[in-house]
């Protein structure tokens, strides 16, 4: 078992990652829905090639080392730094969100577990990124994973769009539209880039509820990991299931947590760090974008970005009243 | 000589590589990454 063969795929994943961010940089489309895309076109036109396969088959690896450098950029400060108020409303917004994506997805619309509680994780916590890490906690199919991540991110832009019309339209105050953008949009970068776009405050206001509620990445995969852990036991559950399914990526996530919290870190190895795991994640979806089979794809129909928009226009809709009841529009 | 010994050690880093988790590669792959960014002051570009 020769490691020269997985080179080949990782220079595949490299060259994507490399391309999609030029994409990026050149033309403004967001890095990760690009690198999906190359993947998605490598797979659905030419097909992966037999010698790429074993080093695209690593983009988990790669997703998992990324989760846990992410635990870099959180502290437990970062939640008290913004508030009790609006720390509230982020909490029972995302777990309003996480419920509803939960209910109609599987009582509703019939999707499997796995999926939904992607949806979920991706709707409520911080998109893409809360896909990845509960993936690892339930175990979901690499399939399951691109179809959620494709959801999400399909949503990313159309709120990157739809949001700044709604607050122009309502001429909502700078922190309504800022908290608002942070506790319902879905990935951190586009909350605040809408934030910012509408001034200077609300992006302060975005950013500030999108991290304290991206600080809850770790409270909800730990929930989910101990959930599947216990459904998945043939027998009664025990601590010795529980550690088997536990996704002990977490655990380097957790204590990554810790010792930012602590400070250890200076803001330079932080930045690098945030671009390390950037990095990874671009990498990683260069590989999952090569799982999302048209056919499969066609299978599954518009049912996962229903269930996403319900979620959306109720989560959206409650946070905005909410958030105008205590700030004033 | 010495080659035969850096062969080993290759060798047995490989090994123990393989018979990790996939979870537990990927926290080796988060902390080498974290300990080269602080031990050598790595930087980097986004």
């Amino acid at each position: 078992m020769s490691a020269a063969r997985f080179l080949p795929g990782l220079a595949a994943l490299l060259l994507g990652a490399v391309l999609a961010r030029a994409v990026e940089l050149t033309v403004g489309f967001n890095h990760l829905l690009v690198a999906i895309a190359l993947g998605f076109v490598l797979a659905n036109t030419v097909g992966v090639p037999d010698r790429l396969e074993p080093g695209i088959n690593t983009h988990k690896l790669w997703l998992g080392a990324g989760i846990v450098l992410m635990g870099a950029s959180l502290t437990l400060e970062t939640i008290l730094e913004v508030g009790g108020l609006v720390l509230l409303v982020v909490v029972a917004v995302t777990t309003l969100t996480i419920l509803v994506v939960e209910l109609l997805a599987r009582n509703v619309f019939g999707l499997a577990d796995q999926l939904g509680s992607l949806l979920a994780a991706g709707s409520g916590i911080c998109g893409v990124s809360a896909v990845v890490a509960v993936a690892g906690a339930i175990r979901a199919r690499e399939e399951q994973i691109a179809y959620a991540a494709a959801t999400v991110l399909l949503f990313d832009a159309i709120t990157i769009v739809v949001y700044p019309i709604v607050g122009d339209l309502l001429g909502l105050s700078d922190v309504v539209f800022g908290v608002w953008a942070g506790v319902s949009m879905f990935s951190t970068g586009p909350v605040v880039a809408v934030g910012f776009a509408h001034s200077e405050v609300a992006g302060q206001w975005a950013t500030m509820a999108k991290l304290s509620r991206n600080a809850l990445i770790g409270a909800v995969v730990i929930a989910y990991a101990s959930y599947y852990a216990r459904s998945g036991s043939a027998g009664r559950p025990s601590l010795r299931t529980l550690w088997d399914e536990f996704p002990k990526f977490v655990l380097g996530f957790l204590v990554l947590v810790a010792l930012a919290s602590a400070g250890v870190f200076s803001s330079a190895q932080q930045a690098s760090i945030e671009n390390a795991y950037n990095w990874l994640f671009v990498l990683a979806f260069v590989g999952l974008g090569t799982e999302i089979q048209l056919a499969e794809l066609r299978s599954t129909g518009l049912t996962p970005a229903l269930v996403v928009l319900l979620a959306l226009v109720v989560a959206s809709t409650v946070s905005l009243v909410v958030l105008s009841m205590l700030f004033g529009a | 000589m010495g080659s035969t010994r850096l062969h080993r050690g290759v060798a047995a880093v490989r090994s123990r590589w393989r018979d990790l988790e996939r979870d537990w590669q990927s926290v080796a792959v988060g902390a080498t990454t974290v300990a080269a960014i602080a031990v050598f002051e790595l930087q980097i570009p986004w």
